[in-house]
């Protein structure tokens, strides 16, 4: 018999799908809003440090208001919820805050926020 | 000057009609072309004959028995385990039973490799010859002039990059011309690919794939390993297991869990 932590492992598998369909629609969403929050910045005529502030703030909202409404509430209902930012449920992590699940929509985004920011700057400004 | 002043060029409103809106327009569309074109292009999978299928499978079989034993229950894990050793050993999944001892086919010269290379090339090429076409269709009609003013600053030289066809010494780099809203529609379409075409679509996503393809195929297909071998060295494999199966003490378990 191995030791617990390999065994728990067995009994509970990690399936490799669902685990690729939950990080694809995380990206799927990051990228959207991304783009979108590109559009408001471009509006609001927002400059170089206030336009990527503004758009390092409101990815990290759009992550929040995703674990808030989809990850937490299900999470908390397990035994092995640690502390109050567990996304063990449904993300693999290395490390025990998943930096990735919260930093990794300022990347891919990133694109996406800087062609509409570009371009409605160019349209509304003129 | 202490402080460079803000340049402001007061552009011709329909500049945005004629200019940014068709090389939008185009790129988004030769996006879609070309993910439909590759769609349509992509040659059916290869049907291989029963024989060679049935070895890869059993192989396979074997391979998940072993990764996976722990969730069958001792019996059926016996049982499993005799049936597939006296298969392998005896050979009755081989597909040329007589050529047992004999090398395996020459890789280069089986035929069954080169379609799969033949797909990955024609993928590269859909990919690169429209992004050349677009690329000299803007510098031929579109250059000489600035269009936009990106939002945030950057060093000076990117000018050379961005403002191919105006030679100013003193204009801030923050003006482009339209080459360089090529370059950033190329990134930041990728998202609207996404969007529009679902996720695996064949528009924006070929550099990683291309890299991610590249060391998965060899292992246990290519034609230069031996099935033989891999027969008898899975057989070994499994006799070596010791089998201990998730279902024990699973009585135990269950209690622990019911008493908290």
């Amino acid at each position: 018999m191995p030791q617990s932590a390999e065994l728990e492992i067995q009994i509970s598998p990690i399936v490799q799908e669902s685990l690729v369909h939950n990080s694809k629609t995380l990206y799927n969403l990051q990228s959207l809003t991304a783009s979108l929050f590109g559009v408001a910045a471009g509006i609001l005529g927002l400059e170089s440090y206030n336009g990527f502030l503004f758009y390092i703030i409101c990815s990290l909202l759009t992550t929040t208001l995703f674990y808030i409404l989809r990850v937490a509430a299900p999470s908390s209902t397990t035994s092995k919820s640690s502390g109050i930012f567990d996304t063990s449920r449904y993300f693999k992590s290395s490390s025990s805050i998943n930096f990735e699940f919260w930093t990794g929509g300022l990347m891919n985004g990133l694109a996406g926020f800087i062609l509409t920011w570009t371009l409605f700057y160019g349209l509304v400004r003129a | 000057m202490a402080q460079a002043p803000v340049q402001t060029i007061h552009r011709d409103p329909q500049l945005f009609y004629w200019i940014l809106f068709p090389i939008t327009a185009v790129m988004i569309l030769t996006g879609i072309l070309r993910h439909y074109a590759t769609v349509l292009m992509a040659s059916a999978p290869k049907q291989l004959d029963q024989k060679t299928m049935r070895e890869q499978r059993s192989l396979l079989h074997g391979i998940n028995v072993r990764t996976n034993f722990h969730t069958l229950s001792r019996k059926s894990f016996n049982a499993r385990r005799d049936a597939l050793t006296a298969a392998y050993e005896s050979g009755a999944y081989l597909k040329d039973p007589e050529r047992r001892g004999q090398a395996p086919p020459n890789p280069m010269s089986d035929p069954s490799s080169m379609e799969g290379m033949m797909g990955m090339m024609k993928n590269q090429m859909a990919m690169v010859i429209p992004n050349t076409l677009i690329m000299s269709w803007i510098n031929a009609f579109f250059s000489g002039y600035v269009i936009m003013k990106l939002p945030f600053p950057l060093t000076i030289k990117f000018k050379s990059m961005l403002q191919a066809g105006v030679a100013t010494k003193d204009m801030d780099p923050r003006w482009m011309s339209s080459i360089s809203w090529y370059f950033l529609c190329i990134f930041g379409l990728q998202p609207v690919f996404n969007f529009l075409l679902g996720s695996d679509n064949a528009a924006s996503q070929m550099a990683q794939q291309m890299g991610q393809m590249g060391p998965q195929a060899g292992q246990m297909f290519g034609p230069g390993v031996d099935p033989d071998k891999q027969f008898l060295a899975e057989a070994e494999n499994l006799a070596v297991i010791e089998h201990y199966s998730v279902l024990d003490g699973i009585e135990n378990r269950l209690l622990q869990g019911i008493k908290a």
